[in-house]
């Protein structure tokens, strides 16, 4: 489960995954490329979790740069249990070695690893927590986030990590940050039914419950259609793979991380490093991302995958002129197994369900298996709402 | 996509595929696009691009003279360095 574990003492014990910057021990992204890499830096969350009196107990390894299906392209294997695919993170937590995973949510695993564990987790309203200290990735849409047994935890842990950061140029005032950790209550929920058609049966059952729940809670849930929002995955895939072209791009052999034993002029040097450290979907996903930014696919695929993201966005904002929040599954179904990772590229096609939220960076809340997201800075109104509606997640 | 502009890519971006990571890099490339043909139909026309999803506007911080980390430092996670430099391989004959 760990790729290094730590004892401490704290009371509170945070886990990091690998995309987490840690001065003490291994940072490899999942990666073969940053196998061995140790970071001159820490993140800045997991600075303020230590200061606030958490003591990280360990690190846990992710898919090679986060953006795989739910870890099983990591460079130190994929972490089943009975079979079935699971996210490390998740597990540290619902096994009780730690209260709180620290983790970067870039192509959804961290929403979808939750759902499965039956856990909650929180990705905050983009720029309310400091990503300064994180392997970049997809730096518009992607989120330090966290994981834990019950919305308390996630609520207190993360009133500790947002905040603004001078060293993050995405981070937003401390009184916007602080804003999104109001109270609040969830009246009216929107189900979107074009996003739970395609899931499975028992995530179907899931969004079911979580419905009677709400209204066992006096909370109104009524079904809207919706034509926008669930083109957020093709638009999201375009800009995600081009900002990690651009942003694996560092990786040259050099400076740090791998380097190939086979090369004899720097050229060799550089395509042969990348081409043995770098996985399958990784390459591919960089190959997809350098031809979206090209003179021909600029503004045909490019551009417009941005106008995209203002129209879901909009589309999101005149939802809320009704609804508090969206609901929503995380997943298609509730257990993926080693078999369904046989198509490697898995990750493009599931993102259907988390690449909303993280196009538009709203915040989203995963608990009882299925997904809230709500209005930009609401993330408070959604745990408070989990933590009536399901305590510890089921 | 037709393989020529896949060699370009893999030129561009310093990446050699296997024949069978070829193969499976169309067929993404063919799933990508069906996924695209969806946001044509979205009419952009009088949308704006929207880089950030907060706006946020471009951060310029008080330029200070600092060191925080050392040369040694900074080279600690090299593949290879001498005398204080990165080593490469010779670039010029």
């Amino acid at each position: 489960m760990y790729t290094v574990k730590f004892d401490t003492d704290a009371k509170l014990k945070v886990v990091a995954d690998s995309m987490i910057l840690t001065t003490d021990s291994e940072t490899n992204a999942g990666s073969k490329m940053l196998k061995g890499y140790k970071s001159l830096l820490e993140s800045e969350a997991l600075l303020k979790l230590k200061a606030a009196g958490y003591g990280l107990c360990g690190k846990t390894p992710v898919g090679e740069f986060a953006i795989d299906l739910l870890g099983e392209t990591s460079v130190d294997g994929a972490y089943t249990k009975d079979g079935a695919l699971m996210l490390a993170s998740a597990d540290a937590v619902k096994t009780g070695d730690a209260d709180i995973a620290l983790v970067l949510d870039v192509n959804g695993s961290v929403r979808r690893g939750t759902a499965q564990s039956g856990l909650i987790s929180v990705k905050p309203t983009y720029g309310t927590v400091s990503r300064y200290g994180t392997v970049p990735v997809a730096c518009s849409g992607e989120t330090v986030s966290l994981i834990g047994k019950t919305a308390e935890d996630c609520k207190n842990a993360l009133s500790v990590i947002s905040g603004h950061d001078d060293k993050d140029g995405t981070s937003l005032s401390d009184e916007l940050c602080k804003s999104a950790l109001s109270c609040g209550s969830v009246k009216r929920i929107a189900v979107l039914k074009s996003m739970t058609e395609g899931a499975d049966s028992c995530v179907k059952a899931k969004i079911d419950a979580f419905v009677n729940a709400l209204k066992e809670n006096g909370i109104e849930a009524c079904e809207i259609d919706d034509t926008v929002i669930v083109k957020s995955r093709a638009a999201w895939n375009i800009l995600m793979s081009a900002e990690l072209c651009n942003n694996v791009s560092r990786y040259d052999g050099v400076k740090y991380g791998y380097r190939t034993e086979n090369f004899t002029n720097l050229d060799e040097l550089y395509t042969n490093s990348r081409t043995e450290a770098f996985g399958q979907l990784l390459k591919t996903a960089i190959l997809f991302g350098s031809d979206t930014l090209s003179t021909e696919n600029y503004m045909k695929v490019y551009d417009k995958a941005l106008r995209v993201r203002r129209v879901v966005l909009e589309a999101f904002n005149k939802i809320f002129g009704e609804f508090d929040a969206v609901l929503m599954p995380a997943c298609s179904k509730m257990v993926y197994t080693e078999k369904d990772t046989e198509n490697k590229f898995l990750s493009y096609t599931e993102n259907l369900y988390t690449a909303p939220a993280s196009i538009t960076g709203l915040p989203a809340v995963v608990a009882c298996g299925v997904q809230l997201v709500g209005k930009a800075f609401s993330e408070g109104a959604l745990l408070d709402t989990v933590n009536a509606v399901c305590k510890e997640g089921k | 996509m037709d393989r020529e502009t896949l060699r370009l890519l893999e030129l561009l971006n310093q990446l050699k595929l296997t024949e069978d990571e070829k193969k499976e890099t169309f067929s993404f490339f063919e799933d990508r696009k069906a996924d695209s043909c969806g946001l044509e139909a979205i009419d952009t026309s009088e949308v704006e691009r929207m880089v950030h999803v907060m706006p946020i506007m471009t951060v310029v911080r008080e330029d200070k003279v600092s060191q925080p980390f050392s040369r040694e430092d900074l080279q600690s996670g090299a593949p290879e360095t001498d005398e204080g430099y990165w080593c490469v391989p010779r670039v010029v004959e």
